[in-house]
């Protein structure tokens, strides 16, 4: 039996809450929901949600009432179907305003840390590099997952309610629309976190996202310019995540190849990974 | 090894920068103050870093509560670290913030409750917990920080320059508290470049300077290692005359200064010759009215070391 200092309680039992990732990841959340650029975000994605949502009513008017069959053939020039549509759930306009967004709020998850020099105290607790990583990728790629989960799922159940199983968008959109959702918000996650852990504040956090992602666009056109291999675009993480709704809805003439956007994919993630937990390293949290 | 802390030629590089020089001492168990000096840049929150297990040592051995400390769980639940500086999450309270500290922990429910009751209590922050970091002074600050340390009740907390910013009373306050942990069986490891201060608080010292551990001891004992530094006695009596008088048939002095009042006499062995003294004074031999060491303090011991290593 333990033997404590006559005026000490007993010790409560550690190692009985919630796993260290977890209590990381949470507070994260909370924070970000407390503030208020996630309410001017939130309003713009409710926004595009609500234009999107119209543009598919409309669609499904213009093939049903008979009155609307002057405008029908017009009305199809803007409003295509088949698989581009299903890859216009996500489209590059969105993920653009996804990308701001992920620069703001990914950039200080990180950088944040560093700035207050919480990150030494945190791992003075019985908290694992790996367990911090995780959090911090959790809330980084998470945050970008759950904005366009709407953007797939509100459109294929308002389909599937208005028109059944010949509506606009395919039954099986989300099988495709999903998966593109989770590799853009891991790459937009790996490309937030790495630029976070590169910076000292908050904003300079929000502008590594910005240079890596304009920078790397920048070098990936004059690359792919010049050797005429548009596969050289898949240096750029903005370019892939634009990419991967068009390949796994099948469009005919995609931006970038399967190997290339798998391979740019998967190396942007990696690199940014690895750069994050080098950065992160208990040994990089100087008291 | 045995005892709360052991370092056995510890040692740790910056790639080829020695931030810590082999390093061997040790601490017992049980409750205590020990206080790491030195000036900026002596490698006290290198020292400190590994002892909380955020750096692995380059060479040799660390443990703590018997265990190597770097990435271990076991040990890393037991200690508390109080790191320098005083930047907080901007735009939360401490009380949320502490909890998230209380989870890291490994606290949950009643449990974290009561634990963070306790902290704040225990730093006299309980009314004021709910308030936000910006508008805290900054001893109400050092005192949360505190408190996060103290939440999962560690059997060694470890506070990089605590009192650096507070006034004289949040220092004191801090003194007190400390010394109440210490006593409730405590060891507290407190790093600080300013002597003073530490003399007032602490039992036993570890002087590092230039990435050495230059002694280890009370503050009496590093002076006893100080052989060839003579001890400065100002002794204040009647007629200075007669003390040095004295001082030259009984002493064994190295210098000798007459005053206004009595005489400043530097005094090899201060063991010997102080019973001499006491004596002599007992007999009448010496119209001593007072007796003042003038560099049996920190500073003094401090300089005289620093000064033999540059």
């Amino acid at each position: 039996m333990p033997i404590y200092a006559p005026t000490l309680p007993p010790r409560a039992a550690l190692n009985a809450g919630q796993p260290a990732w977890l209590v990381l990841a949470r507070f994260d959340v909370r924070r970000i929901l407390r503030q208020k650029l996630g309410r001017f975000f939130g309003f713009v994605f409710v926004f595009i949600l609500a234009i999107r949502m119209g543009v598919l009513y409309v669609n499904h008017l213009l093939d049903t009432k008979a009155q609307l069959a002057s405008v029908k053939d017009l009305a199809k020039e803007f409003l295509a179907q088949g698989a581009s549509f299903q890859a216009d759930c996500l489209p590059p306009w969105l993920l653009t305003v996804l990308w701001f967004q992920v620069a703001v709020v990914g950039g200080g998850l990180v950088a944040r840390d560093t700035l207050h020099r919480v990150r030494p105290l945190m791992y003075a607790h019985p908290l694992r590099p790996l367990d911090y990583l995780g959090a911090k990728g959790l809330v980084a790629a998470g945050l970008p997952f759950l904005i366009q989960l709407p953007f797939v799922l509100l459109p294929w159940t308002a389909s599937l309610l208005i028109a059944g199983l010949h509506g606009p968008i395919w039954p099986t959109a989300p099988l495709r629309l999903i998966p593109a959702a989770l590799l853009i918000s891991a790459l937009m996650g790996a490309v937030t976190l790495g630029a976070s852990s590169m910076a000292s504040t908050p904003r300079a956090g929000f502008g590594w996202v910005l240079g890596i992602v304009l920078g790397s666009a920048a070098l990936g056109g004059m690359v792919a310019g010049i050797l005429g291999n548009p596969a050289w675009l898949a240096f750029s993480p903005g370019v892939l995540v634009t990419a991967w709704p068009e390949l796994l809805c099948g469009v005919q003439a995609p931006k970038l190849g399967w190997v290339p956007a798998l391979l740019g994919t998967g190396g942007h993630i990696a690199f940014w990974l690895w750069i994050s937990a080098r950065r992160t390293r208990p040994s990089e949290a100087v008291i | 090894m045995s005892g709360m802390i052991e370092l056995q030629r510890a040692s740790l590089r910056y790639g080829d920068i020695l931030g810590l020089s082999p390093t061997t001492f040790s601490l017992p168990d049980g409750g205590g103050i020990t206080g790491l000096l030195g000036p900026n840049g002596a490698g006290k929150s290198t020292l400190i870093q590994v002892l909380a297990g955020l750096l692995p040592p380059s060479g040799g051995e660390v443990r703590i509560f018997g265990e190597v400390p770097f990435r271990n769980p076991a040990v890393l639940g037991r200690i508390g670290l109080v790191p320098e500086g005083d930047r907080f999450p901007s735009g939360i309270s401490a009380l949320r913030w502490l909890r998230m500290m209380a989870q890291l922990s490994g606290l949950s429910g009643r449990g974290m409750d009561e634990a963070l009751d306790r902290a704040l209590r225990t730093v006299g922050m309980e009314t004021r917990a709910h308030l936000a970091f910006s508008s805290m002074s900054k001893g109400m600050r050092q005192r949360i920080r505190l408190s996060q340390a103290l939440l999962h009740q560690p059997g060694l907390l470890i506070l990089d320059e605590p009192f650096n910013g507070l006034d004289p009373e949040a220092r004191l306050e801090l003194m007190a508290m400390l010394r109440g942990l210490a006593r409730d069986g405590v060891r507290v490891l407190v790093s600080s470049h300013i002597l003073g201060e530490v003399a007032q608080l602490t039992d036993r010292i570890l002087l590092l300077f230039r990435g050495r551990l230059l002694a280890e001891g009370s503050v009496a004992e590093i002076r006893e290692l100080l052989d060839r530094h003579p001890v400065e006695l100002r002794v204040n009596a009647d007629s200075g005359q007669a003390v040095a008088r004295w001082a030259v048939e009984h002493g064994e002095l190295v210098a000798l200064r007459l005053e206004n009042g009595g005489a400043v006499l530097s005094v090899r062995n201060p063991r010997s010759f102080l019973p001499k003294l006491q004596d002599a004074v007992v007999r009448g031999e010496l119209p001593l009215r007072s007796l003042d060491p003038l560099d049996l303090n920190l500073d003094a011991v401090f300089q005289y070391l620093t000064t033999d290593h540059q």
